[in-house]
């Protein structure tokens, strides 16, 4: 809880940032933000624009499973279709729409196909929940990818080989370093940040809440569950669309392979690292997610300087810590990081009087 | 006609390993209401031990002679009058790997009825009484530990493994169409039956098996009855590991060791929610449906589109019964 903040008005109670805390917090994060660009080293910006895509993919799972308790095993597969859409979707109107205003284009016909794929995976959501959702969108994950693998598909997602991806040009500025993608990746992240940070205090957003908490007791409010539920699952898709479609501005080449189950299942250990239901959550899953396989790398680099041996374990212990990180906090911190960040900004708010 | 009688043959063999796999996932869903997604590995894991103690321990310096190959007097002057190729050759070809498969059978039995009382002790009994959210999701970061640790520890490629039964080619007519069976697969599926049977039948008839079917009903009325509900926690688990042991050793024989073997857990469990989550005889017969499906697809439209039919077939089902084939409804007040 945070004391000493006296609201004379109902605007500043309705603020998205309606604390000094929370401003600061995000002016300051911006600051480090801009920093990393301006003052990085090339290891750095790649490891960043990771973090800014899978933030962005893990908001909207964040949606779905955190806000509306809709459990999804296959949101990889929207990342996939907003990344192939964005391709398919440069070579087919790149003679039509002039080559600076493509990528302003391509991007929202990504979200908006990533969405409709939600909202026709999240079908089943209307029947069934719990398990069998799970269950049956780890099948639409599945279907996806096979039919990205697919020969009859083939000239347009290049098959299992995968395809080029074309670079980002915003109005002539032509993004070919991630450095400079970075500026893109990082502008759309705090924007979708905010976005879901706002989504929750609005009308839709508490319906989600309601759902999540009871979702017979939310119908019998008023809340119409057959809208709301594939409003949830079209909102969370298209955040995946757009990682999608940075996806694909990022690497040069993307494979079927790439969108498979391991990456719903990062999205997933993502936010339940993080904390569900926060949009914080999201911020520290995705560090967490990303850092742990990389800090790895750099023991057994220094452990083994070179050695093929522990070279050939360190896959099998990325793999590994991945898994015991899921089990770790569902076991011990269900709440995830945030739970123990408000922890410790609680405690230090009271001190020296009462913790905990 | 004769093609279409031997793919579905073909897709009846597999659907029965299907449904010794399901009878695992089943069990556990029954007693502890937790849907294991890495349940696709412990069958990994039982591939992988059958692999140590047929073929890894028996190479051994230390291990016997006739571990690796039992060939008595009498085995070979019979082989020595057999022509090549006479399916009596091909038995007593069997019955010389007939003590490192027993071995390999046993070892995997014990090593992954160990595993899973490991997992449902440590990781699994914590979580009793909280969310079956946290529950499923904890299965799912075990995908990730058990894949990992088994490349971990195998590291080798994985060899050829004997089959579990004489590989004896098998003709015969059915309708005026031939038909052409391996010995091996006939076994396979005799064995899963057997095995499919059996559970069943102990649930319906036996004291711990109507224990399990107590549990599942109510909990708590289950605990004051005097049933120790953590027991029968483990007695699932145990169940679906072992299982998983034998289907994990004949697919081991069928398709050969892989980390991929984990991916075919995720197709079961399709079928398992297709049949309905609690019903063994749905499971049983969507088990069968999705291998006939499987191997009638293999044969019109060519392997990789079989890859999916599970999938395809679970989402249908789905939206027409939200609760499976035969699924009892889940009553929710609020």
């Amino acid at each position: 809880m945070i004391t000493g903040e006296l609201k004379t008005s109902y605007r500043a109670d309705e603020q998205v940032l309606n604390n000094r805390w929370k401003r600061g917090f995000v002016v300051a994060a911006l600051a480090g933000l801009v920093a990393i660009p301006l003052f990085g080293n090339n290891y750095i910006v790649l490891i960043a624009c990771q973090m800014g895509i899978m933030l962005i993919a893990v908001t909207g799972v964040n949606v779905v499973i955190g806000y509306t308790g809709l459990m999804s095993l296959g949101h990889a597969a929207f990342v996939a279709i907003g990344a192939y859409a964005t391709v398919i979707f440069h070579n087919a109107a790149g003679g039509v729409i002039p080559e600076n205003l493509l990528t302003l284009v391509a991007i929202p016909f990504a979200v908006a196909v990533s969405a409709l794929a939600g909202i026709i995976v999240g079908l089943p959501s209307l029947r069934v929940k719990g398990l069998y959702l799970a269950v049956a969108t780890l099948s639409a994950n599945f279907i996806v990818i096979f039919l990205i693998e697919e020969q009859i598909f083939a000239p347009w997602t290049g098959g299992m080989v995968g395809i080029n991806t074309p670079a980002a040009n915003l109005l002539g500025w032509e993004m070919e370093s991630r450095r400079e993608l970075f500026w893109l990746i990082a502008v759309l992240a705090v924007l979708a940040l905010l976005a879901a940070q706002n989504l929750f205090r609005t009308r839709v957003g508490r319906a989600f809440i309601a759902i999540r908490d009871r979702d017979y007791s939310a119908e019998i409010l008023g809340i119409s569950l057959y809208r709301y539920k594939l409003m949830s699952f079209a909102i969370s898709a298209a955040y995946c669309g757009l990682a999608g479609a940075l996806f694909a501005y990022f690497y040069a080449r993307i494979l079927p392979e790439q969108f498979d189950l391991h990456l719903s299942l990062m999205l997933v250990a993502a936010i339940i690292v993080g904390g569900m239901g926060r949009t914080m959550g999201a911020v520290y899953g995705v560090i967490v997610i990303v850092m742990v396989p990389e800090v790895i790398k750099v023991v057994f680099g220094a452990l083994a300087g070179g050695g093929a041996e522990l070279a050939m374990i360190r896959a099998p212990i990325q793999e590994i810590a991945f898994g015991a990180l899921i089990v770790g906090f569902l076991l011990f911190e269900p709440f995830g990081i945030n739970q123990i960040i408000d922890r410790a900004l609680r405690a230090l708010n009271r001190w020296p009087f009462a913790r905990g | 006609m004769g093609q279409f009688l031997q793919f579905t043959i073909n897709g009846l063999m597999s659907g029965a390993i299907y449904a010794l796999i399901a009878v695992g996932l089943v069990s556990v869903f029954k007693a502890t209401r937790v849907v294991n997604f890495a349940h696709g590995y412990m069958i990994m894991f039982g591939a992988y031990f059958y692999f140590t103690f047929a073929v890894l321990v028996p190479q051994a310096a230390w291990a016997p002679e006739w571990l690796q190959s039992w060939r008595p007097e009498w085995m070979l002057a019979m082989r020595a009058d057999l022509p090549m190729f006479s399916p009596m050759a091909a038995v007593l070809d069997w019955l010389a790997n007939a003590p490192r498969i027993l071995l390999g059978l046993a070892g995997a039995l014990v090593c992954n009825a160990i595993l899973g009382l490991v997992i449902e002790r440590t990781l699994m009994r914590p979580l009793m009484g909280q969310s079956v959210f946290a529950m499923i999701m904890l299965t799912v970061g075990l995908i990730s530990i058990l894949s990992g640790l088994a490349q971990l520890i195998w590291t080798s490629d994985a060899e050829f493994v004997p089959a579990l039964a004489p590989n004896t080619p098998i003709r015969f007519e059915l309708f005026g169409a031939n038909i052409f069976l391996f010995g091996t697969d006939l076994a396979n599926m005799a064995i899963a039956l057997v095995i499919f049977i059996g559970i069943v039948l102990m649930v319906h008839y036996t004291k711990s098996g109507v224990a399990i079917r107590a549990t599942a009903e109510d909990q708590s009325t289950a605990y004051s009855m005097g049933i120790s509900v953590p027991k029968v926690f483990s007695r699932a688990w145990v169940l679906a590991s072992t299982t998983g042991a034998i289907a994990g050793a004949i697919l081991a024989t069928r398709n050969g060791i892989s980390p991929a073997l984990g991916l075919f857990g995720f197709s079961v469990l399709a079928i398992v929610l297709m049949g309905g989550l609690d019903s063994y005889l749905g499971v049983f017969i969507a088990a069968m449906a999705v291998g006939v499906l499987e191997a009638l697809t293999q044969w019109q439209m060519g392997g990789e589109w079989a890859g999916i039919v599970p999938y395809v077939a679970v989402l249908i089902v789905i939206l027409i019964r939200p609760h499976g084939l035969f699924g009892s409804k889940e009553i929710e007040r609020i």
